[in-house]
């Protein structure tokens, strides 16, 4: 018995030494320049896109932003314009639906081109859209709908991106934008968070494969951006769920995107834009590479003790809401009369 | 003077006595499966069926669903074989459940025994996986994937939920993951992003389902030694194969029973051996906690246990991979020829 005490013992202080040793090694990791890489942006010609594709056109990179519309993709050109750091830097936009695999090949076959085929460095695929809803009032199309505006509008651009970088030999990045909401969830978020959570099954999946390419996976997941597509988002949520988010303090796109690049330069596998995020971040990591051992020790902590607490806050407002809620579906008729 | 330690296990009590209030308030009687109607997806062969067996056991009526007429009849008979009494009903339904009108036509049939009244709990143990290397995949491969985890559920649950509504029952809803919910690693590109969905949508619903008084569940079982197993083990990637070297697997009984004592005593997430204890209470964020105190333990040693193993033995046996790979890259033409 007493054996396997001092063995059990052992065996956590050499753990603890390794993790220690872990969070020393992480200091010294080289940080990564934009200046004179090729980035593409998906999703850049708005909302924290197209704040990023302006941080790295600040950074000194070349930019290709890719999205749908054509004139918002002009105007955001020209805003990228104006960071223009040297003469050097290419700053192009393409129009393409990069949710299918064959529209992210041609986009990236397209930015490719004033580069002499060599296909971008790094990969900021910032293409999503929320709309929130209860589940029942939810059908195959609108629930199909939520994974293509989370999941694949991301998850395709990654496929052409990893396939193009591992066929030239090109060790570089590729960005998912997920959302805090792809760490827990709640009322309203069911075309939402599923898709969210799949981008970091995903990303797990290939900060592991990509150790076979030398190329990097971050993991962005910003809380509440002040963009348009937030006021969409808006539009049609649950009265419940806007009253939830009542306290939720939101952040600017500039703000988040200089987080985001900020995270990118200094390797962050997970990257979160505030206290919150960290909490959750650290509360939910598993066996997901952290970004720092010692700090997340304190995050974990506290969201240990604080978490649940918040949780059954929403829990009961929740559960006062049931009477509104059973009035809400009469109306609409999903009640047996 | 308290040592640090006395102090930050004495922080660690602060929310294990606030649920144990909470609980205390909001006492949560065990579920009985007995002559409750038990809707199985997935239930014609692996943990589906040793699920469906075991409520049976215990007294369920049960209703297998699934695509295959000649497995599920083998299913039903296997059911019949455990028959508790004489008054449970047990059917097999052939329907693809990965669309909502097959769940809705599915759930549908499976209420007639019951004068239209719907299922009162519904296992969705649906699901298949297709492992291989991210650059091998296409949008059809990875749809496909997303479709064999997370649509081969969600719809179900969606059909359930609006049947349970309708009908002001109060049950429950088991979603069926996969410890690779919980993280991923190289060859999973087509099945960890589907079972982590599956985890989002539980998480969603487990708030918004407070409206209804509806339960949900979801298990993260290991490696179940099941047919699905074997055929998943045929496309596998070498090098995924080889870090599994070390899993334990385990019986489709044995995970059905941890399961199934999950739902009856009301966990939100079942996990299934030590090391899905680990994973569960790694990750838990913010999802509701079975037990504050033993999760805190099992926390401390992953946050020890889980990087060493990721870094020395996953991540190390990857990088040492590379050459391989590349070899294997060349011979199908995925990268240039240097």
């Amino acid at each position: 018995m007493e054996t396997k005490l001092i063995t059990a013992a052992v065996a956590l202080l050499l753990g603890a030494l390794f993790t220690l040793l872990l969070s020393y090694t992480m200091l010294f990791s080289k940080k990564w320049d934009p200046k004179g890489k090729h980035c593409l942006v998906t999703g850049g010609s708005s909302g924290a896109g197209r704040a990023l594709a302006v941080e790295l056109a600040k950074a000194g990179a070349h930019v290709s932003i890719v999205a749908r519309n054509p004139e918002r993709l002009q105007k955001a050109l020209e805003e990228v314009e104006k960071a223009r750091k040297t003469p050097e830097q290419v700053f192009r936009c393409y129009s393409f639906a990069v949710n299918t695999e064959s529209g992210s090949v041609a986009a990236i076959e397209a930015a490719s081109e004033p580069f002499g085929g060599r296909c971008p460095d790094a990969f900021f695929l910032c293409a999503g859209a929320s709309r929130p809803g209860f589940f029942i009032e939810q059908s195959e199309a609108s629930l199909k709908q939520g994974m293509e505006q989370t999941y694949y509008a991301q998850a395709f651009t990654a496929l052409a991106a990893t396939k193009a970088m591992v066929k030239q030999g090109i060790k570089g990045k590729v960005v998912f934008c997920s959302s805090i909401l792809g760490y827990f969830s709640m009322v309203g978020y069911s075309t939402y968070s599923p898709g969210k959570f799949a981008l970091r099954g995903l990303a797990e999946t290939l900060q592991s494969e990509f150790m076979l390419y030398g190329i990097e996976v971050h993991l962005a997941m910003p809380g509440t951006m002040y963009t348009k597509g937030y006021e969409e988002e808006n539009v049609g949520k649950p009265k419940i769920t806007l009253k939830l988010e009542e306290t939720d303090e939101g952040a600017t796109p500039e703000h988040v995107a200089g987080v985001i690049l900020k995270g990118v330069r200094n390797g962050k596998f997970h990257i979160t834009v505030d206290f919150i995020g960290n909490v959750f971040r650290a509360s939910s990591a598993g066996a997901s590479e952290r970004n720092s051992y010692a700090l997340d020790w304190i995050h974990g902590l506290i969201g240990y003790i604080a978490l649940p607490i918040w949780r059954k806050s929403v829990d009961t407002a929740v559960v006062g809401h049931r009477a509104e809620h059973q009035e809400y579906l009469r109306e609409r008729g999903f009640l047996s009369v | 003077m308290p040592s640090i330690w006395t102090s930050l296990a004495s922080l660690a009590l602060i929310p294990a006595l606030f649920l144990v209030a909470t609980r205390i308030l909001s006492f949560k009687t065990r579920w009985d499966p007995c002559l409750k109607h038990c809707f199985v997806t997935g239930g014609s062969s692996g943990a589906g069926l040793a699920l469906a067996t075991l409520l049976a056991q215990n007294g369920a009526h049960v209703s297998i669903v699934a695509r295959d007429k000649a497995k599920l009849q083998k299913a039903l008979e296997v059911l019949e074989t455990v028959r508790h009494n004489p008054q449970q009903i047990f059917r097999a339904y052939s329907f693809a459940v990965n669309t909502e009108q097959g769940s809705v036509a599915a759930i549908g049939a499976a209420s007639e025994p019951f004068d239209g009244h719907c299922p009162d709990a519904y296992f969705l143990c649906a699901g298949a996986s297709r492992p291989g290397f991210f650059v091998e995949q296409t949008e059809e491969s990875l749809k496909a994937g997303m479709e064999s985890t997370y649509y081969a559920q969600a719809f179900s649950a969606l059909a359930a939920t609006k049947a349970m509504v309708q009908q002001g029952v109060k049950g429950k809803v088991v979603f069926c993951s996969s410890i690779l919910g919980y993280f991923s690693m190289v060859g999973y590109s087509t099945y960890s992003p589907g079972k982590f969905a599956l985890r989002g949508l539980a998480e969603t619903l487990q708030s918004e389902f407070m409206l209804y008084g509806i339960d949900v569940h979801i298990a993260f079982p290991g490696t179940i030694y099941s047919p699905g197993y074997e055929e998943e083990n045929r496309c596998k990637p070498k090098i995924t194969l080889k870090i599994e070297e070390t899993d334990d697997g385990a019986q489709p009984e044995v995970v059905a029973k941890v399961i199934l004592d999950g739902v009856r005593s009301g966990k939100f997430h079942i996990s299934v051996d030590f090391i899905g204890h680990v994973f569960r209470t790694s990750t838990a964020g913010s999802s509701e906690r079975n037990s504050y105190l033993l999760d805190w333990v099992h926390a401390v040693v992953g946050y020890i246990g889980l990087p060493t193993w990721r870094k020395m033995w996953v991540d190390n046996l990857v990088v040492k991979h590379r050459d391989e790979h590349e070899g294997y890259l060349r011979e199908r033409g995925l990268c240039s020829v240097e």
